[in-house]
């Protein structure tokens, strides 16, 4: 049973109680969206987005066409412009305040549920998003959208500035727009057309799923509504203006998506929206997406049921659809082990064994823009991506897979193995006794017997290696 | 030269015609192990930026910011783009061919629907959960045999037990006697596929402590392979090809992933030994090809029909195998595509036929489910 605690959360911390009530205890977690936990100075989405246009404009502006003859200088300066815009910085300092809100705040379901809904509207690795954008995209547009509507969640999202940017809409100009006249575009032979990254996943991974059956002319219409949300271009923001209905992009005329008409105008995208989260294979697949996330890689039918009904119910309330989800890994709990993905199991690991994890806020505070950050401020980034899950770097749209098969392979074993032992090295000084062992084995594990015998009867060569037989157990690898 | 379909079916019959007699399979009774390298090219490669067409005007229209102002020559009627350096020296050396205007059967342009499908082989999304080059191996008895140059184990390559990757994580493990405690307790709690990857972890001689620089992973390939009892199937990935937006064109970005797949060709062939590289072969896979048309970014959109690049020594000669269908509006698969008039499933079936020395219609039939596919063995691989 007391894999559930880390099934919808991390586990149990030393020195936490192990909830009487699970359910409860899980479901009383997800009502209200608190403040971050974080005691450090958190940085708005648009001071980050200041240092990627200080970044981009400084790039492309200045030192591309000052150094055009010399390539060593630069790149010199190029460096010295990376650390004056803290590129080396913020995603550490980003994963640092997730992670922290996993182990040390008062609700870390909530926070179990952050993580997916960032991987479900994933921005993917491109134009250092990463580095300055996403992380503060996942604190400011998903996070306080977790005790909303799912339809508001979405629309959020996709005016986001950094799903806009991601998915390329300020690209995308109606053929039939004022735009497509402008005298500039016959000149330099660039007439209007539509980009349709973004309508494509909106439709495939934020809403309805290719379940739904839309054709390609679905995606051109949908396409067609979206034109005119773009960044406010300037000469000196370049595209890290924020995001707005340019009327003049817009395709003119009704569209039609799904056999539904729309009209032209900025308001119909919010149309639009509310018609696709209403649609039955939207609710269909955000269940099954939380059920693989916490349950299973093959959710059932009866697995998926409360979900969309909570759904329908409530017109996509987040916090009865998470409810429905929490209760439904719950009864489940038995019979279905999920496998954990390394951000998860990391975090479990950290939660658990009472690390030293994230770095502190005053060890982040020590940061000076313009400067080098130390080996320790970069560690988060660096750990996630030695284990092949840093967050905020998806390959792709769609996000870090939920299935297991995805997460096996003697490579992705082997970061476990070097991740667990090297988790020593964060051992808190007063933790690392065997009765401190005892204490965090005893509350998250059902048979702590078995587990304390096989890592302590067992001769190890290295103290660091009772944390891999500890955290490789085929116990601990599943929730 | 502007070309028309029909110019090119003519080709295809006197070749045709030159192979008759030559439709039975036989196998080649060599003694030196074969190897396949499968280079996955993820995002939709534009098979026309790659290898475009020569002369035709209103495709140069079409791409008027994205066209090429310098190329490889290849034939009269193709061109290869200039960051293909390695592919153009096999290409002179008759170890280098592309096969045009084809791709796997699907068209509903997602990326992750047609990566799928790219993998498994199949035809509706996510219902296969092996890859058609495991399954294949599996037809051939090759279990243990495989190795992934990525981190996760790509679907591809599923579906046959005790495949290997490499993608060093630059430390080194924990002590055997730790290994084989975790082992033990893997194979207590039933845990299958734990077990098998630990069994590889503890068994396999690569190094943990090097760096995951693509040319190690290839140099690392190549040497592997070249072992007579090391892996005979390798998988890449080269990320990046989604150009919607500034797709650039003799450099930038779908330029630097050509690149990116040149290099791993590169890295593989310095490492391998001659008669090792004489008898392996490298081909390419993508979801899509790409929108005839640029878009206002001057990137391109999600098309259908691309190209294949075969390179190695099993590589029968230099030559575009294609049954071209056109540029005009009305020969573009809805309007707006290359179309793909070879499934590109037929090149794998045979690639592996060819190099696992199985009967094309045991592959069909035990990869496939026996679609129709077409034995382009003799056309393209020295058999």
């Amino acid at each position: 049973m007391k894999n559930f605690f880390r099934k919808v959360s991390f586990g149990i911390g030393p020195n936490e109680q192990v909830p009487a009530d699970p359910l409860k205890w899980a479901l009383d977690q997800v009502n209200d969206v608190p403040e971050l936990s974080w005691k450090g100075k958190i940085y708005s989405e648009k001071e980050l987005r200041k240092h990627y246009r200080d970044y981009v404009y400084g790039d492309r502006k200045v030192l591309r066409i000052k150094y055009k003859d010399n390539k060593t200088l630069y790149k010199t300066h190029k460096n010295l412009l990376r650390h004056q815009t803290g590129q080396k910085f913020w995603e550490s300092l980003e994963i640092s305040i997730r992670h922290n809100e996993c182990i040390n705040s008062k609700h870390p379901v909530l926070a179990k549920l952050w993580m997916f809904w960032g991987n479900f509207f994933a921005i993917s690795e491109k134009d250092y998003l990463a580095n300055y954008s996403t992380g503060p995209y996942q604190r400011e547009i998903i996070r306080p959208n977790l005790n909303q509507s799912f339809e508001k969640m979405v629309y959020d999202v996709t005016t986001s500035w950094a799903m806009i940017h991601h998915l390329d809409n300020s690209e995308s100009a109606g053929p039939k727009s004022v735009t497509a006249s402008d005298e500039w575009r016959r000149r330099k032979k660039e007439p209007a057309t539509i980009n349709e990254n973004h309508a494509r996943e909106l439709l495939e991974l934020h809403t309805v799923s290719p379940q739904a059956g839309y054709t390609q002319d679905d995606v051109i219409q949908l396409a067609y509504i979206m034109t005119g949300w773009q960044q406010r271009w300037s000469k000196k923001n370049l595209e890290t203006g924020n995001v707005w209905f340019n009327s003049e992009y817009h395709q003119r005329g009704k569209k039609i998506v799904l056999g539904k008409e729309y009209k032209k105008g900025k308001k119909s995208l919010a149309v639009v929206i509310k018609d696709l989260v209403n649609h039955p294979n939207c609710r269909d697949f955000v269940a099954d997406r939380l059920c693989r996330y916490l349950i299973t890689d093959e959710p059932t039918k009866e697995m998926k049921q409360p979900i969309i009904d909570a759904f329908k119910k409530t017109d996509g309330h987040l916090p009865a659809i998470h409810k429905a989800a929490i209760t439904v890994a719950f009864n489940y709990n038995k019979n279905y082990k999920k496998f954990q993905t390394p951000e998860n199991w990391f975090i479990q690991i950290a939660k658990i064994a009472d690390l030293e994890w994230p770095p502190s806020p005053e060890n982040m505070a020590s940061y000076e823009l313009g400067t080098k950050p130390t080996r320790k401020q970069r560690l988060p980034e660096k750990i996630l991506e030695r284990l092949g899950h840093p967050p905020y770097r998806p390959k792709q749209p769609n996000g870090w897979s939920d299935y297991s098969d995805d997460w096996l392979s003697p490579e992705l074993l082997i970061r476990r193995l070097v991740y667990a032992d090297r988790s020593y090295a964060f051992t808190k000084p007063k933790n690392d006794n065997k009765e401190f062992y005892h204490k965090i084995i005893s509350k998250n594990f059902d048979e702590p017997e078995k587990i304390l015998d096989y890592v302590f009867k067992n001769m190890v060569h290295r103290k660091s290696e009772r944390n891999v037989l500890l955290f490789n157990h085929p116990e601990f690898l599943k929730a | 030269m502007k070309i028309n379909r029909r110019d090119f079916l003519k080709t295809t019959a006197l070749t045709s015609m030159y192979f008759a007699g030559f439709g039975v399979p036989t196998f080649a009774k060599s003694s030196h192990k074969k190897n396949l390298v499968v280079i996955m090219l993820r995002g939709g490669m534009d098979g026309l930026c790659a290898v475009p067409i020569r002369g035709d005007k209103n495709f140069e229209k079409l791409r008027s910011k994205i066209n090429l102002d310098r190329t490889l020559k290849l034939t009269a009627d193709f061109d290869l783009h200039p960051a293909l350096k390695t592919f153009k020296r096999l290409w002179d050396e008759d170890n280098g061919a592309i096969v045009h205007a084809t791709n796997i059967p699907y068209t509903g342009r997602s990326h992750f629907d047609g990566q799928n499908l790219m993998e498994t082989g199949g035809k509706i999304p996510y219902q296969v959960k092996t890859g058609w080059l495991g399954r294949g191996m599996k037809t051939a008895g090759l279990t243990g045999k495989g190795l992934a140059l990525a981190l996760p184990m790509p679907l591809l390559i599923r579906g046959v037990p005790m495949n290997n990757n490499y993608f060093p994580v630059g430390d080194r493990l924990p002590s055997n006697d730790t290994l084989k405690l975790i082992n033990q307790a893997y194979k207590e709690h039933n845990e299958k596929m734990l077990g098998e990857n630990l069994d590889t972890i503890m068994t396999r001689e690569l190094r943990n402590t090097a760096s995951d620089d693509s040319w190690v992973l290839a140099s690392n390939a190549g040497q592997q392979l070249s072992k007579n009892n090391g892996p005979r199937v390798a998988v890449f990935e080269v990320d990046g090809f989604d150009t919607h937006a500034a797709q650039g064109a003799t450099d930038g970005a779908h330029a630097d992933c050509l690149s990116d797949y040149d290099r791993i060709v590169s890295g593989i062939k310095q490492a391998m030994s001659k008669e090792s590289f004489d008898n392996t072969l490298i081909v390419t896979l993508t979801e899509f090809g790409r929108t005839i048309k640029q878009n206002s970014s001057n990137g391109t959109e999600h098309g259908y029909g691309s190209a294949v690049f075969l390179a190695g020594g099993l590589v029968k000669k230099a030559q575009i195998h294609t049954d071209w269908p056109g540029l005009k509006r009305k020969e573009l698969f809805e309007g707006r595509d290359l179309n793909s008039t070879i499934d590109s499933r037929s090149i794998y079936a045979s690639a592996m036929s060819t190099v696992f020395d199985v009967d094309f219609k045991k592959i069909t039939k035990e990869v496939f489910w026996g679609e129709n596919l077409q034995n382009l063995s003799d056309k393209l691989f020295k058999t």
